[in-house]
């Protein structure tokens, strides 16, 4: 047991590292930062949101630096995108911080962020298991699959068009300057790191291959989180170091081992746990709205 | 200090009609006194006892003692959920003004053969009272529902403890236990995730369900060593204490990656 100085509550040691060690090892393998599995442990845990929310940014932001030293020994990052994906995340979270915080005076911040990840969740997790699923069987049935990557999409009509050469890629800047921003509101009112969301969204939106799609989220990751440590740190003073410095220890192990489980994988497999772990956490959200609780009333913080 | 000197014209506002009533006299000698008057709280600390201890100065023993632990005063909501549209909603929403954040009320007989319910309310002499209503109650909902749905959850977390009419127990050590001579010992668990701040116990003796004699008793509650070095970084530099997470983050992300690609 020790005590935490800034969520003033004492907490199980060993327990923290396993939960984090855990949310750490599924990170590395499919390649998101886990805090849509971490933010609600810690919370499950007795940690109060608002220092969980802040605190798990932290732990991201470790494994995906941990991940991305990983990655970039296998050159399966594309910096330029991930420069511009992270220039859109750093307005989209500075916004997201102040939207968090208008919804939290206004009480209805855990009903918006069930909602949002009931729908995203639900959403992205069915696309990527049916599509990974259709991958599987066509392979397995000895049938030819077809590469659908040179579709053109939206991304290739737009003007300020730039070439990714480590993507193969010569598509407008607006989709992944947007989508950054989209990632990084969305994480700061959601208290992730959005990686969940911006694999697909890489994958399916901008046509990026898979291989550079891992590296490349998790080093937008890694600058968002980094500045969300800080705005939380300066604005609400809520990250508490002790608990980092645990959820890191475990968080970078684990991502470690995943990452090296996640690389003798292939690439359709990773996709259908993703998608089958983002359909059973989006089913534990609908039950949460859904579902009437013994106790009907709930008790919020002083902000009003 | 403002906020302070604020609460203390509440506080008389709200005492000083029922004083007029029920005590005009009320005396502050009451022998009391705590053996914890500073808690401190390392990194190792996982929650304290509270030891009040005091003498009846009726010769005969006559009266009742009433020890109430008080926490920091602050702001709370209680929301209802609501089915809209099948799906559970956070609504009605009524805020509580200086509800506290830690209460725990002992004494030795229950405390409505101790005290009327005008000095209960007067005094604060029960968690459901200690918190003040301060915003409308929607016209569909009943307003004690509210308070009691507050002392509900404050109570599940620990933060507020009814230890009413009954000795201290061998279990939870919590409770109230008269000796020979007037002589009386509260003991209260102060739990680990109350709050880090100034508490009082207050003292009160009950004669026929008058107040005679009222005694404060300050304790602090406060960080130590790294504890206390951690949170004042975090509250005087926070930019700073920012940018070191930051920094501890890379630096376990980069140690991993290192130690991983050796092995």
């Amino acid at each position: 047991m020790i005590y935490l100085p800034i969520a003033e509550m004492p907490v199980n040691v060993l327990l923290v590292l396993l939960v984090s060690g855990g949310v750490g090892f599924v990170s590395g393998l499919v390649g998101v930062g886990g805090g849509f599995i971490m933010t609600p442990s810690l919370i499950f845990l007795g940690v109060p949101a608002p220092v969980a929310v802040a605190t798990g940014a932290s732990q991201i932001a470790a494994t995906s630096f941990s991940g991305i030293m990983t990655q970039t020994r296998r050159k399966s990052v594309d910096w330029r995108m991930g420069l511009l994906l992270s220039i859109g995340g750093i307005v989209g979270s500075t916004l997201g911080v102040w939207l968090f915080e208008r919804l939290l005076r206004l009480g209805q911040l855990d009903l918006i962020v069930s909602v949002l990840y009931l729908l995203l969740l639900a959403g992205v997790g069915w696309l990527m298991l049916a599509e990974s699923i259709a991958v599987i069987r066509g392979r397995s049935s000895g049938a030819v699959t077809i590469l659908r990557r040179p579709a053109r999409t939206i991304a290739h009509q737009l003007p300020f068009r730039m070439r990714f050469p480590r993507s193969g890629l010569y598509i407008s800047v607006i989709p992944p300057l947007a989508l950054g921003f989209f990632i990084g509101a969305l994480a700061a009112v959601m208290g992730v790191g959005g990686g969940f969301i911006l694999i697909p969204a890489m994958i399916y939106l901008l046509r990026m291959p898979t291989n550079v799609v891992v590296g490349t989220s998790l080093f937008q990751v890694l600058v968002v989180t980094v500045l969300i440590v800080i705005l939380q740190s300066t604005a609400t003073q809520t990250v508490d170091l002790v608990l980092a410095a645990l959820l890191m220890v475990g968080g970078v192990v684990g991502a470690q081992f995943g990452a090296r489980l996640g690389a003798g994988l292939k690439g359709e497999h990773i996709r259908a746990l993703l998608g089958l772990l983002l359909l059973a956490a989006s089913a534990k959200f609908a039950a949460d709205i859904v579902i009437p609780p013994a106790e009907m009333y709930t008790l919020g913080g002083g902000q009003w | 200090m403002v906020r302070r000197l604020l609460l203390a014209v509440l506080f008389a506002c709200m005492c000083a009609p029922a004083l007029a009533q029920t005590a005009p006299e009320v005396a502050t000698d009451l022998p009391a006194a705590v053996a914890e008057e500073e808690i401190a709280v390392s990194s190792a600390y996982s929650g304290s006892y509270i030891t009040v201890f005091g003498v009846n100065p009726d010769r005969r023993g006559r009266g009742d003692i009433v020890v109430v632990l008080r926490g920091p005063e602050e702001r709370a909501t209680i929301m209802r959920k609501r089915r809209v549209f099948g799906v559970l909603v956070n609504g009605d929403p009524v805020r509580f003004a200086d509800a506290p954040a830690f209460f725990a009320v002992l004494s030795n007989r229950p405390i409505r053969q101790i005290a009327s319910p005008q000095a209960i309310w007067a005094y604060g002499l029960d968690p459901a009272a200690a918190a003040r209503l301060d915003s409308e109650v929607p016209p569909t909902a009943d307003p004690s529902a509210y308070r009691a749905a507050l002392v509900r959850l404050r109570t599940a977390q620990g933060l507020y403890q009814v230890h009413t009419g009954r000795p201290a127990q061998s279990e939870t050590r919590a409770g109230l236990t008269m000796y020979q001579g007037g002589l009386f010992r509260a003991v209260v668990r102060l739990p680990a995730n109350a709050p880090i701040a100034q508490y009082y116990a207050d003292t009160y003796l009950f004669r026929d369900g008058r107040l005679i004699s009222r005694q404060r008793v300050p304790i602090t509650v406060s960080r130590v060593g790294i504890e206390r070095r951690i949170h004042d970084l975090a509250v005087n530099a926070s930019f700073f204490y920012g940018l070191l997470t930051v920094a501890l983050a890379l630096f376990s992300g980069w140690i991993a990656a290192l130690i991983f690609r050796r092995t």
